[in-house]
């Protein structure tokens, strides 16, 4: 159920930025970027490799900025928020990467990765109360919290990813964007996160940005979907439209080739 | 042709360096002209089996079986050199990563010519094999022959390199064209390209095909035959079209029911509880016995059925789900 | 960090692979042994002369014999330990700490400052390192001093470009992109994301120069820039015994075999770290 005005709202954004391709220096362009996301939506972000879609997770969770147009989130224009807003935002939008091998400190216990995001976010609490939260989050997302003292390299991918979302979720965000988060793992094991996925989702009440290169995962999960090639959108709408009856060739080329 | 091109019998890989069983009990056949595919999650044993079978695994060895090829039976002694001779002119291989498979330092049409030569010496003469060359490429679609002939492989997509490999793979004319994962790296459109191309060969040209992949629907698409491999185990050999109409091996199932397809809803995806097991645990009984809902004692506990003669279709499950 | 950082004592035990290694393990918590407490088991006061039992070979009062002016040479030989080690493990000290701190704060700041301090540290490198010092030999007096001062100027480059690469490789990796979008201020991503990753890779440089270190103080000692006879400085021992080999072969022989097999020892350590801690390699716990 979105609400009227929007949580995130890019407008017209644009990014020019040298890439390497192959072994020269490319100049790649994101432009005429618009995106709005509503609370309690899950929206995706459908293309290929190279199409931006990683930049656009990027300049939404601001680890990057960009060149040109607006970025309002909650109705604020992202660069006017001060410093302490800004690092408050960190609290409001987290994000999981892609590579569970690379996305965990491997010298931090993983408990301690999770209590990480609430000493930095959540300042009221003891370091018990952290201890507990963190065993209670590592417990939410289906581990068990008395390996918390372990470190990644003992974890397998997919547990490693449901560290990180517990690490993500640890702040109490509102909005979660999650970049190609089952693309590295196993496919019984992709299923196994999408389902923690949806089950968060729904007992958390999360926004979601999905994004993804795979058509039948953001099928299954996505009201919403913005298609995207070359740095642009080229489609955008709810996804049982978009998916079933594209309007845009590329889309339609796309789906076609998916099996 | 009644005899199989390649048929594998209770295959064993052990590692070299301290004699570990890795894969057992591997038995399988491929005719010709049949596009065979092997599915298999990481662990699953898959790539060390198809390196290891076509002698290019140098830290494993087969340590019990017989595989015989095109008629000749190899022997396990000499395996992998033996094997390593029918590459190149018998037996083409096709790459997950296609910039690691070219020389970036050498001309593409030139590493196609050079293939030819390998394989048949120079009995056309240097023109006449640049000319195969180029209408090779044009064959596997590459655009411009003339001029692309001259180019390095960097100059081109992934989808074209892939693409080249394939080509170089082709021109020695082999009888059977292994490709280990060759989209993987590739996006969707262009991987569809790919493996539209190595299947429309293979139907012109009275060519095997065996494509592995961890994308079960996919092969599901794609291929005759699917063999599923898990925990160093063959489970099952399936026709594709069975799969998702009969029972076939619990695991095979499981697999299937949990990938996102094109007509299933989110109720319709059931995740397999637990984590893909291993290959090269010591173990008894079926590796996936762990994670199986059927599974019983006798799961654990009864040595795995090894599909004795190679037969087309086979399901190891000890309950005997899968087995016509 | 602190975590991170003792637990590899731990795993440490794990890491000798034969013989060899085990042994180096050994000798090299000797020698630190009898760096610190060679003093109080020193039999003989290392400076006193005595002329009239000068060149004793060894005997069961003087273990290692008396060098020409009569000095025991095993109570200089353990003084000389805490001397040459002290110093050894100094300068390892300042250079790495100093070398590190330049080299973190110049991968974290980027852009034009990282590229000049880099440089500089080249630039640096290039310099002789006796030429440093004879300049610290002239202003200071030679002396072990002198010779400390001289290889902390010309050595912490090397750690400064070391931890400077390392830490760029870090701060690459995606785990600092999840810091970021964390907010983790930068104090705690050196302390809990950079120094505990880049540990492994300082610890086997720092082994390993454990034996470079010492040879070069030895050295210079050796050459007359660094400590000076009667300090028992293992290479000032060595330079004092040459004049009398022939005679007196024990004077040379204790200080540098001493040498030889600390170097040799850090060295195997050093190696043996290398193997172990290669970031390469996947990871066994």
């Amino acid at each position: 159920m979105a609400s009227p005005e929007p949580l995130v709202d890019l407008a017209g954004i644009s990014k020019s930025f040298a890439r390497r391709f192959l072994v020269q220096n490319r100049t790649f362009r994101l432009r005429d970027i618009d995106i709005s996301i509503g609370r309690g939506e899950v929206v995706g972000l459908l293309g290929e490799s190279g199409s931006g879609k990683s930049t656009v997770a990027n300049i939404i969770t601001r680890l990057t900025g960009f060149d040109g147009g607006r970025y309002h989130y909650r109705g604020r224009d992202v660069s006017t928020l001060t410093r302490k807003e800004s690092f408050a935002f960190k609290s409001d939008v987290q994000i999981v990467f892609q590579d569970p091998y690379g996305s965990l400190n491997p010298r931090a216990t993983v408990r301690s990765s999770v209590m990480e995001s609430l000493l930095l976010h959540k300042p009221g609490l003891s370091r018990r109360e952290r201890i507990t939260r963190a065993n209670r989050l590592l417990e939410e997302v289906g581990l068990n919290p008395e390996r918390g003292d372990h470190y990644p390299h003992e974890f397998s991918g997919g547990q490693r990813q449901r560290i990180a979302i517990a690490r993500a979720l640890a702040v109490e965000p509102e909005l979660l964007v999650c970049d190609e988060p089952l693309s590295s793992l196993d496919v019984s094991i992709q299923a196994q996160i999408l389902e923690l996925f949806v089950r968060m989702i729904r007992e958390r009440h999360l926004t979601i940005v999905f994004i993804s290169h795979d058509v039948n995962v953001v099928r299954l999960i996505c009201d919403r979907v913005y298609i995207m090639n070359d740095g642009r959108i080229v489609e955008n709408g709810p996804a049982q439209d978009v998916l079933s009856n594209p309007q845009n060739e590329y889309t339609a080329r796309l789906l076609e080739a998916v099996y | 042709m009644d005899e199989p091109l390649l048929k594998v019998e209770n295959v064993a890989i052990s590692l070299r360096h301290d004699g570990r069983s890795m894969v057992a009990g591997v038995s399988f056949a491929v005719n010709e002209r049949e596009v065979f595919g092997i599915v298999g999650e990481s662990g699953s044993g898959k790539t060390l089996l198809t390196r290891t079978l076509f002698g290019l695994h140098d830290d494993a060895f087969l340590s019990r079986g017989s595989v015989t090829f095109a008629g000749e039976t190899v022997p396990l002694s000499g395996y992998a050199a033996a094997m390593r001779k029918r590459l190149g002119h018998a037996i083409g291989f096709v790459l997950q990563d296609p910039f690691s498979s070219l020389n970036p330092t050498m001309r593409v049409g030139k590493q196609i010519t050079e293939a030819i030569y390998l394989a048949k010496g120079w009995p056309m003469g240097a023109e006449r094999t640049k000319e195969a060359a180029m209408a090779l490429m044009s064959e596997v679609g590459i655009p411009e022959p003339k001029l692309a002939f001259d180019q390095f492989p960097d100059q081109f997509s992934g989808g074209m390199r892939q693409r080249i490999v394939f080509a170089i793979a082709l021109s020695q004319e082999p009888k059977l064209l292994v490709a280990d994962e060759p989209t993987t790296a590739l996006d969707a459109i262009t991987q569809r390209r790919v493996i539209d191309l190595i299947l429309d060969r293979s139907r012109r040209h009275k060519l095997a095909v065996i494509l592995i992949s961890h994308n079960l629907e996919l092969l599901r698409q794609s291929v005759d035959r699917i063999a599923v491999l898990y925990g160093g185990q063959l489970l099952n050999i399936v026709t594709a079209g069975e799969i998702g109409t009969r029972t076939i091996h619990p695991y095979a199932e499981a697999l299937f029911a949990c990938i996102p397809a094109r007509d299933k809803r989110l109720a319709d995806v059931r995740a397999i509880p637990g984590e893909p097991v291993a290959a090269g645990a010591a173990r008894i009984g079926c590796a996936f016995a762990s994670r199986c809902s059927f599974a019983e004692a006798v799961c654990r506990e009864a040595p795995l059925p090894v599909n004795p003669g190679a037969a087309a279709t086979f399901s190891a499950c000890l309950l005997g789900r899968g087995v016509h | 960090m602190l975590q991170a950082v003792l637990a590899v004592p731990r795993a440490a035990l794990s890491f000798p692979r034969n013989g060899v290694e085990k042994a180096a393990i050994v000798i090299a918590i000797l020698i630190v042994l009898l760096a610190v407490l060679g003093v109080w088991l020193a039999p003989f006061d290392p400076l006193k002369i005595n002329f009239r039992g000068k060149l004793e070979p060894p005997s069961f009062t003087h273990l290692l014999g008396t060098d020409g002016s009569g000095r025991d040479v095993l109570s200089r030989l353990l003084y000389g330990a805490q001397l040459t080690l002290a110093s050894t493990f100094l300068v390892l000290a300042v250079i790495v700490a100093v070398g590190c701190a330049i080299g973190i704060f110049s991968a974290f700041i980027g852009g034009v400052v990282d590229n000049l301090l880099m440089r500089l540290a080249d630039i640096w490198l290039g310099f002789p390192p006796l030429i440093l010092a004879f300049g610290f030999a002239a202003a200071l007096g030679a002396s072990l001093q002198a010779a400390i001062w001289a290889l902390f100027f010309s050595w912490w480059p090397t750690y400064a470009r070391l931890t400077r690469m390392v830490t760029v490789d870090i701060l690459s990796q995606k785990f600092m992109a999840s810091a970021d979008a964390l907010g983790v201020p930068v104090h705690r991503k050196i302390l809990n994301y950079v120094i505990p990753n880049a540990f492994d890779v300082l610890i086997v440089q720092a082994t390993l120069d454990v034996s470079a270190v010492m040879l070069a103080i030895s050295g210079l000692s050796f050459i007359g820039v660094g400590a000076q006879i009667p300090t028992p400085e293992w290479g000032a021992m060595i330079a004092d015994g040459r004049s009398y080999v022939a005679n007196g072969w024990w004077i040379v022989l204790a200080p540098g075999l001493a040498i030889f097999l600390t170097a040799l020892a850090f060295n195997v350590i050093g190696d043996m770290l290398r193997r172990e801690l290669d970031p390469t390699s996947s990871r066994r716990q």
